[in-house]
């Protein structure tokens, strides 16, 4: 019985995580478009420690990508680097963030940030976004101008309420005019509001940040758009050819290059998610099978005892015309009550640890309706399954020996 | 609804066999066991005829192979030679299910030890073969004529009790009831006295003999010579022999 408990507990936590890894490349799905390839420096493991591989992916790089690869219609670049910005007397650490012209629209269709309060589905713009002032203009972005655009906390933290419109703030030892002021933000993901603010932003042309406040040419982050998603993988490979052709990539003895970029797909990340999701499954799988045998064996013991202890009765219902289909119905039903009765626990336990099961697979569980009566199935094929053996006996027995027996 | 209105005193008349058609006939009824490199025949080429109506008595010592023949006789068991015409009709050549149907109709059995269900209610062990005439009978079908046959062994204030609950007496009559609830051909009684105190046993035997008055036939067997000479008819048994007295 405890068997069938677990293992009816674990087929729904399986369920539950394998349901629950698909909602979440679902999730992502949202982050990352159909026609998106991210595209970053390649990070190995050297000495021990995890740092950028080979030649830097530059902003240059990204620009001609645009222009030498027909299937890219678009291309978002970012570069990230923590900075002091400073104004008047306030001095705060900030982690700024170079970016291109669209990239209020790239945040927007990444559905991570929304305004605070914002009313479930209706569509965001960038204008939503601003709440004072407005955005860089792309001449802006091309030219490196030094402009700027505040988050809603960085604004108060440097101006304490005062209009920074206008206002000229430094960054390190460059000087930066604000042109806009983001609203107010929050994480659509709520358990992401715990772990970072999206209102501590400073956000500035991604030109102006490489030539004002990096030493060398920095990596950048690229996102690029396809102008056909049916087409993705063929834009992939030409990103890598041109890539590989910049960066003068070697092949090894295989034959394979030893690429010092990585490019991602929404379907990359399907398989990610899909393979770690399998073999968590997997596990619980075999624990789910072992643990139904154990349970199947045991109400395979219990009820060879009862058939037992009743074998007059079943001599007297052979006797009275019982055949033996009515005898085997009979045992089977009994085996199946209590395999039903410990899938109902294991339902309710396999519920219960759901939670558990998703945290120990870094990931999310989710529980369909339609599981519950497949767990239940199971555990009511189990009291089948071995049920049928002790029923068989009990039907094959000899009505004089049964009648007989004390 | 049931179709059954007959009040249960009425004598058996139903699939009434030919004229002069016995309801039990045997002709050289032979079986024997192997044990290792033993044959040990426990019943040797029994001749035995009853008519409808009749109330026999099997006589004989424990061994002598009466149980042996009744068994035989409420196809629990299969003859090694020769045949066993019940009403009429051979039954060697009928296959395991095929006799638990025939039994469930055609015959009621007594045991020595009562042998009901603890665990059904006086009404649901005296339905119980009904039960197993898949869709024959309806619930509330099961339960009339559960009352009924209760009824006629004087148990109607008993219907919904546990056999727990019941007095030897009490559970022989129930059993009784199980055994007249199908309308049987033939009841098979198997020392239906054997547990039960002389009072007791002689009320049960006078429950007996009423019912063969009404035209039951009974076949009774017996180590108890008092208990035998309420039957119409005596056989004795000894070393599988079957013998008839005069």
């Amino acid at each position: 019985m405890l068997g069938v408990v677990i293992g009816v507990a674990s087929v729904i936590a399986m369920l539950a995580l394998g349901n629950g890894a698909r909602a979440a490349v679902d999730a992502t799905f949202a982050g990352l478009g159909a026609d998106q390839i991210q595209v970053g420096q390649r990070f190995t493991m050297q000495d021990g420690e995890f740092a950028p591989f080979g030649e830097n992916l530059t902003y240059e790089e990204g620009l001609e990508m645009l222009d030498a690869i027909p299937l890219v219609k678009r291309v978002e670049m970012s570069a990230s680097k923590t900075l002091k910005a400073r104004f008047g007397r306030a001095s705060i650490e900030i982690t700024a963030r170079g970016v291109t012209a669209d990239a209020l629209e790239g945040i927007i269709e990444s559905g991570d940030i929304q305004p605070v309060g914002w009313a479930g589905d209706a569509a965001i713009t960038a204008e939503d976004l601003i709440a004072d002032g407005r955005f860089f203009t792309t001449d802006e972005i091309l030219a490196g101008a030094p402009v700027c655009v505040l988050g809603y906390q960085t604004a108060f933290d440097l101006f304490s309420g005062d209009d920074p419109i206008g206002e000229t703030i430094w960054i390190e030892r460059t000087r930066c005019t604000v042109i806009g002021v983001a609203v107010e933000l929050e994480y659509t993901d709520v358990t992401r509001r715990y772990q970072s603010n999206p209102n501590e932003a400073l956000l500035m042309p991604i030109s102006t940040m490489i030539q004002e406040l990096y030493d060398e040419e920095p990596s950048v982050y690229t996102t690029a758009h396809v102008t056909d998603a049916g087409r993705i993988d063929e834009a992939k490979d030409q990103i890598a050819a041109y890539l590989r052709e910049k960066h003068q990539i070697e092949q090894d003895a295989d034959g394979n290059y030893l690429d010092d970029f990585d490019m991602t797909t929404r379907n990359d990340i399907l398989g990610q998610q899909q393979e770690a999701a399998r073999t968590f499954s997997l596990l619980l799988a075999a624990m789910a099978s072992v643990s139904l045998i154990v349970g199947g064996i045991g109400i395979m013991n219990v009820m060879l005892v009862s058939v037992t202890e009743r074998t007059r009765e079943i001599g007297v219902r052979q006797a009275v015309g019982a055949k033996q289909r009515d005898i085997v119905y009979q045992f089977l039903l009994e085996a199946v009550f209590i395999s039903a009765s410990g899938g109902l626990a294991g339902i309710v336990v396999g519920i219960l640890t759901i939670p558990l099961a998703a945290a120990l697979n870094q990931g999310t569980a989710l529980l369909l309706p339609g599981s519950i009566p497949l767990a239940f199935g199971v555990a009511l094929v189990t009291g089948v399954l071995f049920g049928l053996y002790p029923a068989l006996r009990a039907a094959r027995l000899d009505p004089i020996e049964a009648l007989r027996y004390e | 609804m049931s179709k059954y209105n007959a009040p249960a005193a009425v004598p058996v008349a139903r699939n009434k066999p030919a004229m002069n058609e016995p309801v039990i006939r045997t002709e050289k009824l032979t079986r024997a066991y192997s044990m290792g490199e033993n044959a040990i025949t426990a019943l040797r080429e029994a001749d035995l005829t009853v008519h409808a109506g009749e109330f026999v008595a099997l006589m004989g010592a424990s061994g002598s192979g009466k149980s042996t023949l009744l068994n035989l006789l409420g196809l629990l068991d299969h003859a090694t030679s020769g045949e066993y015409f019940l009403e009429g009709k051979p039954v060697s050549s009928l296959r395991r299910d095929e006799l638990a149907d025939l039994r469930g109709r055609r015959i009621g059995f007594i045991f020595q030890n009562f042998n009901l269900l603890a665990r059904l209610s006086a009404w649901e062990n005296v339905a119980l073969p009904l039960a197993y005439r898949q869709g024959e009978f309806k619930h509330q079908d099961q339960l009339d004529r559960a009352r009924e046959a209760l009824a006629r062994v004087r148990l109607e204030h008993r219907v919904e009790h546990n056999p727990m609950e019941l007095s030897g007496g009490e559970r022989q009559r129930v059993a009784i009831a199980r055994a007249l609830v199908t309308q049987p051909a033939v009841i098979l009684a198997d020392e239906p006295t054997g547990n039960l105190d002389s009072n007791t046993g002689v009320e049960i035997m006078r429950l007996l003999k009423e019912l063969n008055a009404e035209g039951r036939t009974i076949i009774m067997v017996t180590h108890d010579a008092s208990v035998a000479r309420n039957a119409s008819r005596l056989y004795h048994m000894r070393d599988g022999m079957l013998k008839e007295d005069e």
